[in-house]
């Protein structure tokens, strides 16, 4: 069953904290984490189903899936001197990739690529104790062509069917987002207003309208990782918001929100 | 290069730019070849294959002409935070 619903923003200076961020605002953002943190533990959570973008770690441009399943018994990868190892929940990442196919989703699975910061930040600061495993998936959000927004929400809605039919208590969580352009003479000016305006939809619960964006809107507000929310607000149909914060830094907009389901 | 997408900030990345693009991947997720980068950069990316054009804009940190030479903009900006992350751990996690 779903039992929950969670998005969380996983820029690197969170984690890495140098000293061009803003102390109070990264800790805030922590704060918020920690909000999620309770409430995986609260809602008893067997398994997390992580829905994020690699940033061209496990898929280079020799081989680009639109859309991958992590089946593997681990998944581990490394960001500076972090190193982490999560395990999988092998019958749920099958249960996801055989249904997911079936649905006519052709889904790329990997038992051995390595798991990108996109996946470590969040869980670093929200896995529950005791941890609970894993199911990664992939979303190509940074080569395009990407999937589209309507693609995303489609398999969303297809993934939370399959979540609901199952018989483990599974959350299901977005990595990704807000607003910031990495490596563009834009990376200091996010587009706070774009932000904005997508929370109070989501928490208006007018969520399924982002299947109907461009891929061109999303690039031009730097918001080509809100795949991996749409793919989860396909899972969460109009279920409201809870935005746990809005944190604009100098180069990103920091979110964290819930659907209570 | 289609009408309509020279203005998107990150763009299909042109073949003829794979071997560039897979030197930064290298830099920022082979921590052995970025090693060897760091140790002599010349070396790296004559192993790299790199072009003259492309040795230039990396070696003069051009992010602009890396990019303009069909480098994924991502790319150039996480090859160039992981190269300072090992060469400065100090301005790291200072608080």
């Amino acid at each position: 069953m779903l039992v929950g619903a969670f998005a969380c923003a996983h820029t690197p200076q969170l984690l890495a904290r140098p000293e061009t961020e803003d102390r109070d605002l990264v800790l805030r953002v922590h704060a918020a984490f920690g909000r999620v943190r309770a409430r995986l533990a609260a809602l008893r959570v067997d398994a997390i189903a992580v829905v994020a973008g690699d940033h061209v770690e496990a898929f280079f441009l020799d081989r680009v899936p639109a859309l991958a399943v992590y089946v593997g018994v681990e998944a581990a990868g490394a960001f500076g001197h972090y190193r982490y190892r999560f395990p999988i929940h092998e019958p749920l990442a099958r249960a996801v990739l055989d249904q997911g196919i079936e649905r006519g989703f052709d889904l790329l699975y990997t038992q051995d690529a390595p798991l990108d910061y996109a996946f470590f930040v969040p869980l670093h600061f929200t896995m529950p104790e005791p941890p609970v495993p894993l199911v990664p998936l992939h979303v190509n959000v940074y080569l395009p062509p990407q999937p589209t927004p309507r693609r995303c929400y489609e398999w969303g809605r297809a993934l939370g069917e399959i979540l609901r039919a199952r018989p483990e208590r599974i959350a299901v969580m977005a990595s990704g987002g807000l607003s910031h352009f990495p490596g563009t003479d834009r990376y200091a000016s996010p587009d706070f207003d774009f932000d904005r305006r997508l929370l109070d939809m989501l928490a208006a619960g007018r969520g399924h309208e982002l299947a109907a964006i461009t891929a061109e809107e999303l690039d031009k507000a730097g918001n080509v990782e809100l795949r991996t929310w749409i793919t989860v607000l396909g899972a969460v149909g109009a279920a409201p918001a809870d935005v746990y914060c809005y944190e604009p830094s100098w180069h990103h907009g920091n979110a964290v929100v819930e659907w209570p389901l | 290069m289609s009408a309509g997408t020279a203005e998107l900030h990150y763009r299909f990345p042109p073949a003829q730019a794979y071997r560039l693009n897979r030197c930064l991947y290298a830099i920022k997720s082979d921590p052995a070849f970025r090693a060897r980068y760091r140790a002599d950069a010349v070396a790296a990316m004559d192993e790299a294959g790199l072009a003259l054009p492309e040795r230039a804009a990396l070696t003069a940190g051009d992010r602009d002409a890396l990019v303009a030479l069909g480098a994924h903009p991502y790319l150039v900006f996480m090859a160039d935070l992981r190269v300072k992350m090992d060469g400065g751990a100090g301005s790291f996690e200072y608080f």
